[in-house]
C-alpha cells in the first residue's frame, strides 16, 4: 500500500527556532536555560537582534552591560538592536 | 569562579582539544588547573613566515567576568615580533581588547594570534624597536625572527652568522640573551651592540 500525503498542517514545533541551537554566549543549548538559570522556559526567555541573532536575555543583558563603547551584537558586531 | 565562566571554559576546552586545527597539530590546549581559570595555549609558527616550524607557548588567565571580558594572553615562548612584547610577551591584538566579543572562544583567539604571526601590524606596535625593524630592515627583521625561532621556539632554521656573532659578544663575558637583545635592537652591528650592552 503507497501512502501519497496530499495536506500537511504544521501544528506546532518543540524545537526553538533560531541561527543555531546554542547560545553565541554561554554556550549552552536553546533549549536549557543560561548558567544562571535553574529552569528552561519562561524564567530563561530567548531574544532576537535585528541582526537575527538570538540570545539568552540573561546572557545578552550581561554582555550589553559590559561592554563600554557601542552595543554591538557579539556574533556580527552590527549594532545591537532587539528585535520588537 | 562564576558559573558561566567556568561552563564556558569546560565546553571550549572540549571544542579545541577536538576540533580539525589540533589533530593537524596547529594549535594546543591544555589545563593547568582544576577550576579552568588558568590554562596553556600553543600554536604552530605558520608556514611562509620567519616562525615556520617553530611551537610557541601562550599563559591564558581567563577572568571571572569570562566571556564578557577578553582572556588575558601572553606569549611564555620569547619571540621577535611587532606586536608582541620581546621582553614581556605582551601582546598587541584588538580582540584581547576593545574588540573582543562574547562570541569569540579560545579556539579563535589561538587561530587569531597565528594569524597575528602572519600578518604584523607594525603601524600599531606592541614593541617599537621590533617594529621599527619590520618597517626599516625587512631582511634584517626577517633572519633576527628566524634565529630567535630557533633559539626558543625549537625552530629549524640555523642563521649560523647570527649564533657567531651572540657567541661573540658571549666570549666577551656578557650573558647570552642580553647579548642576543642587543644584536637584535642594533641590526647585528657588533660595535653598537656592545656599546648598547655597557651603557
Ligand atoms: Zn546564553
Ligand atoms: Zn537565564
Ligand atoms: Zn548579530
Amino acid at each position: 500500500m503507497k501512502v501519497k500525503i496530499k495536506s500537511w498542517t504544521a501544528v506546532g514545533t518543540w524545537e526553538w527556532v533560531s541561527n543555531d541551537d546554542t547560545c553565541g554566549i554561554c554556550r549552552m543549548s536553546f533549549e536549557a536555560c543560561c548558567p544562571d538559570c535553574r529552569t528552561p522556559g519562561d524564567d530563561c526567555p530567548l531574544v532576537w537582534g535585528e541582526c537575527t541573532h538570538c540570545f539568552h536575555i540573561h546572557c545578552i543583558v550581561k554582555w550589553l552591560q559590559s561592554s563600554q563603547q557601542q552595543q554591538l551584537c557579539p556574533m556580527c558586531r552590527q549594532e545591537w538592536k532587539f528585535k520588537e | 569562579m562564576a558559573n558561566i565562566a567556568a561552563q564556558r571554559i569546560q565546553r571550549e576546552f572540549r571544542e579545541v582539544i577536538k576540533s580539525e586545527e589540533v589533530a593537524k597539530c596547529h594549535i594546543k590546549l591544555e589545563l593547568k588547573n582544576d577550576e579552568y581559570t588558568e590554562l596553556k595555549g600553543e600554536i604552530a609558527g605558520p608556514p611562509d613566515t620567519p616562525y615556520d616550524g617553530g611551537v610557541f607557548q601562550l599563559d591564558i588567565i581567563i577572568p571571572e567576568t569570562y566571556p564578557f571580558n577578553p582572556p588575558k594572553v601572553k606569549f611564555i615562548t620569547k619571540i621577535w615580533h611587532p606586536n608582541i612584547s620581546s621582553v614581556t610577551g605582551a601582546i598587541c591584538l584588538d580582540i584581547l581588547k576593545d574588540q573582543w566579543a562574547a562570541a569569540m572562544t579560545l579556539r579563535t583567539v589561538l587561530l587569531s594570534l597565528q594569524a597575528l604571526l602572519s600578518a604584523a601590524e607594525p603601524d600599531d606596535p606592541q614593541d617599537a624597536v621590533v617594529a621599527r625593524q619590520y618597517k626599516e630592515q625587512q631582511s634584517v627583521f626577517r633572519q633576527t625572527a628566524k634565529h630567535w625561532t630557533y633559539i626558543y621556539a625549537k625552530g629549524p632554521h640555523r642563521e649560523a652568522e647570527l649564533e657567531a656573532k651572540v657567541s661573540q659578544l658571549r666570549g666577551m663575558g656578557f650573558e647570552e640573551h642580553k647579548a642576543r637583545v642587543a644584536l637584535s635592537t642594533c641590526d647585528w652591528n657588533i660595535q653598537r651592540a656592545t656599546d648598547h650592552l655597557i651603557s
